[in-house]
């Protein structure tokens, strides 16, 4: 073989390796991510952005799953890369990310101008501001407001006794017809989504999953939920045998809106799919807090997106610009308007055109004051993990709902021995 | 050419495949090893922990469910995709009309993305407007509809008959390749010495077999240990952490930000991959077919 054949050889192994410098350029990388018509919105905003500051926006396109979206943020930012200098984060990352030094702090406090109650919980960390809310989300029933009239019900339940025996009476009522017809449709397969549903039902009952910054989850608030979620399946038989299995926020959206139930858990996102054209339930549907336990008080647990900024960017007072302008309220306004998102700003809800727009808006508003949080801790993910599985268990009906959660507390409290010593047992 | 030459030719031409194996494998389990040795969390300082990590894993009983389900699966769906694959290969390898399309057809589940076939298995376990349930019910089999995901059995044996379904055309075709290296005169000679077809299927095809069916084993052993596609998308773990297969438990740790624990899981995949591996070749000779 001759030497300059290897020669070339060679250099076509090593050149490759090179090619991939770029030089830095002050121009923002903003990650978001969405189902494409949200992006679509996302893309004109921020390309009005670029007309009004003359700051270069590069929108870096994320999945709509969250999994994939913190996947795509944990990698840059584990390995402190410039790139994406901004980016949206779901309300329980926002405890990780801040702890590991990955958010810039805003520099001016404008938290005023936001949800009080929804700024406090989460986005405050050691008195600095790290994050604002953009979109705002808390669950909700969802119920036929024809149904409840046909059978002769004043209107949505406040307890969840009452919701139960109208579950289960409009469902024996609709059964004779419409075979796959369920009382009450919620999240429980083993996913986030089941931490939320189980957090409201707990909270309604004077439980939680902190208390005086300890896990307790073996408590009688706390049994007394999980039986109740566990008996709507296997006992008043008003949830589908596959709530545990299956059942996520489209599923329930899905049956809900093709007129299979009742009574609907979920976010306020399913409201503008149930009105569209094509909804088996269109003008049919209302919204109510969520029931809650005798002596309770309802209770939401507080979902959405809030915007930070990271680090290790190199365009810090671009970034600060971009962070005012998402959460401006013109463009706040405009999301509502165009995306249905529920702002993180006090002063949309209280627009004109908003309100006349978006009807329930202002009901909303209130059911945000009632909002409970997923616990505030860096390893909150590991922890849902944990509960994640030991809840679902007991929902199947595997583990009496005591056991479940004792378990689930031993299990948590080993994994947070790790965090807080920094070395296991 | 010298032979001195001849070999530095040789290696230049296995350079891109070193590097490449280098690269992309041993460099990340050497890495990986390495990080399981240490405590990597994203909101702690990062600290040598020795083997507390693998010690924690000892008394971390999602790790055993993982353990277990990981386990019990390859056991389960690697015995049933070689048995089912020798089936196709005999069948395909006898003259039949339309051979070569067959051939093409069977390859057909193994073409399609492991995500995409979960989630058309997914559909047909759905309870609500699933196939499953509508055969059953039409059959009249059951009043009610099955919730099939429901069990720990049920979930278990869904899984393991969706991988079936989408690997059992790959093991045929690697056995297809090895029965068609068998030389008829042998089976000629079988005939003419009076052996019967069960004789001749047992004294002749599964020893000439024995090499390619080690290796079909092999890649179906480490591919069934490093399960997460159909798990993540059929069952998502549940229910109650019964189908959380090893690979995913580590990418939840993974995703949560821990990656020393993260590392650590990931080190024990590899050895029971490692060890099983080590377990075939020896037990098949494999390794003297080799050299």
């Amino acid at each position: 073989m001759k030497r300059s054949t290897i020669w070339i050889l060679g250099l076509c192994l090593v050149l490759p390796l090179f090619g991939c410098r770029q030089q830095p350029e002050a121009r923002l990388t903003f990650a978001i991510g969405g189902a494409p018509a949200e992006l679509d919105v996302w893309e004109e905003l921020v390309q009005r952005f670029s007309e009004q500051t003359g700051i270069a926006v590069e929108m870096l396109r994320q999945p709509t799953d969250s999994n994939q979206r913190r996947q795509g943020l944990l990698i840059p930012l584990k390995a402190r890369q410039a790139d994406p200098d901004v980016f949206l984060m779901d309300v329980v990352w926002l405890a990780q990310f801040s702890a590991s030094g990955w958010l810039l702090p805003l520099d001016e406090d404008v938290s005023d101008q936001f949800l009080p109650r929804v700024v406090d919980l989460v986005d405050r960390r050691g008195g600095n501001l790290m994050a604002l809310p953009v979109n705002v989300d808390a669950g909700l029933l969802y119920y036929r407001k024809d149904l409840l009239k046909r059978y002769g019900f004043a209107g949505p339940p406040a307890t969840w006794a009452e919701l139960a025996s109208q579950a289960g009476t409009v469902q024996a009522g609709e059964r004779g017809e419409h075979s796959g017809f369920w009382g009450y449709l919620w999240q429980g397969a083993e996913y986030e989504g089941l931490i939320c549903d189980f957090l409201e039902v707990a909270a309604s009952a004077g439980g939680g999953i902190v208390e005086n910054g300890r896990f307790v989850l073996d408590r009688p608030a706390n049994r007394r939920a999980l039986a109740f979620l566990t008996g709507l399946i296997h006992d008043e038989a008003v949830s589908p045998p596959n709530t545990y299995t299956q059942m996520r926020e489209e599923e329930v959206r899905e049956a809900f809106q093709n007129g299979r139930a009742l009574f609907e858990r979920n976010w306020p996102y399913a409201w503008a799919q149930h009105q569209s054209a094509g909804s088996a339930v269109a003008g049919k549907v209302g919204i109510a807090p969520l029931p809650h336990f005798p002596g309770g008080e309802p209770a939401a647990t507080l979902g959405g997106w809030h915007i930070g900024i990271s680090r290790y960017t190199d365009t810090p007072e671009q970034a600060r610009a971009l962070v005012r302008y998402v959460t401006s309220f013109p463009v706040q306004k405009e999301m509502a308007l165009r995306l249905g998102w529920n702002p993180g700003r006090r002063d949309v809800y209280r627009d004109p055109r908003v309100l006349a727009e978006l009807p329930y808006l202002g009901q909303l508003r209130e059911i945000f004051d009632h909002a409970v949080a997923r616990p505030v801790l860096p390893y909150y993910n590991q922890l849902s993990q944990i509960l994640q599985r030991h809840l679902n268990a007991a929902l199947a009906g595997w583990v009496p709902p005591e056991e479940a959660l004792r378990k689930a507390q031993a299990e948590i409290e080993a994994v947070t021995a790790r965090y807080r010593t920094g070395r296991s047992r | 050419m010298k032979p001195a030459q001849d070999s530095r030719t040789a290696l230049l031409f296995l350079l891109p495949l070193l590097l490449t194996v280098l690269i992309f494998i041993a460099a990340p389990v050497a890495g990986t090893i390495v990080e399981s040795f240490f405590r990597d969390v994203t909101f702690l300082p990062r600290r040598f922990l020795g083997v507390d990590n693998f010690r924690s894993l000892l008394a971390d009983r999602s790790f055993h469910q993982s353990v277990r389900f990981t386990l019990l699966f390859t056991f389960a769906s690697v015995p049933l995709e070689v048995a089912l694959g020798l089936i196709f290969a005999l069948v395909l390898n006898r003259p039949l009309p339309g051979r070569g399309l067959l051939r093409a057809a069977v390859l057909v589940p193994w073409a399609i993305p492991a995500a995409v076939s979960g989630r058309t298995f997914e559909l047909i376990y759905n309870y609500s407007y699933g196939l499953a349930n509508y055969l059953v019910l039409t059959l009249g089999v059951s009043e009610a509809p099955v919730n099939w995901l429901g069990s720990s059995y049920g979930a278990f044996a869904s899984l393991v008959i969706a991988d079936a379904w989408r690997t059992t055309p790959f093991v045929a075709i690697i056995l297809l390749a090895g029965l068609s290296a068998i030389p008829d005169e042998l089976y000629d000679q079988a005939t003419i010495d009076g052996a019967t077809g069960l004789q001749q299927f047992a004294r002749v095809t599964l020893p000439l077999l024995k090499p390619v069916l080690t290796v079909a084993l092999l890649f179906r052993t480490i591919d069934a240990l490093r399960v997460f596609d159909v798990a993540y998308v059929i069952t998502g773990g549940g229910p109650g952490g019964s189908t959380n297969a090893l690979s995913l438990y580590g990418y939840q740790y993974f995703l949560s930000g821990d990656f020393g624990y993260g590392s650590a899981i990931s080190v024990v995949l590899f050895a029971l991959a490692l060890i099983l591996s080590i377990f075939y070749v020896r037990l098949s000779g494999f390794g003297r077919v080799l050299t």
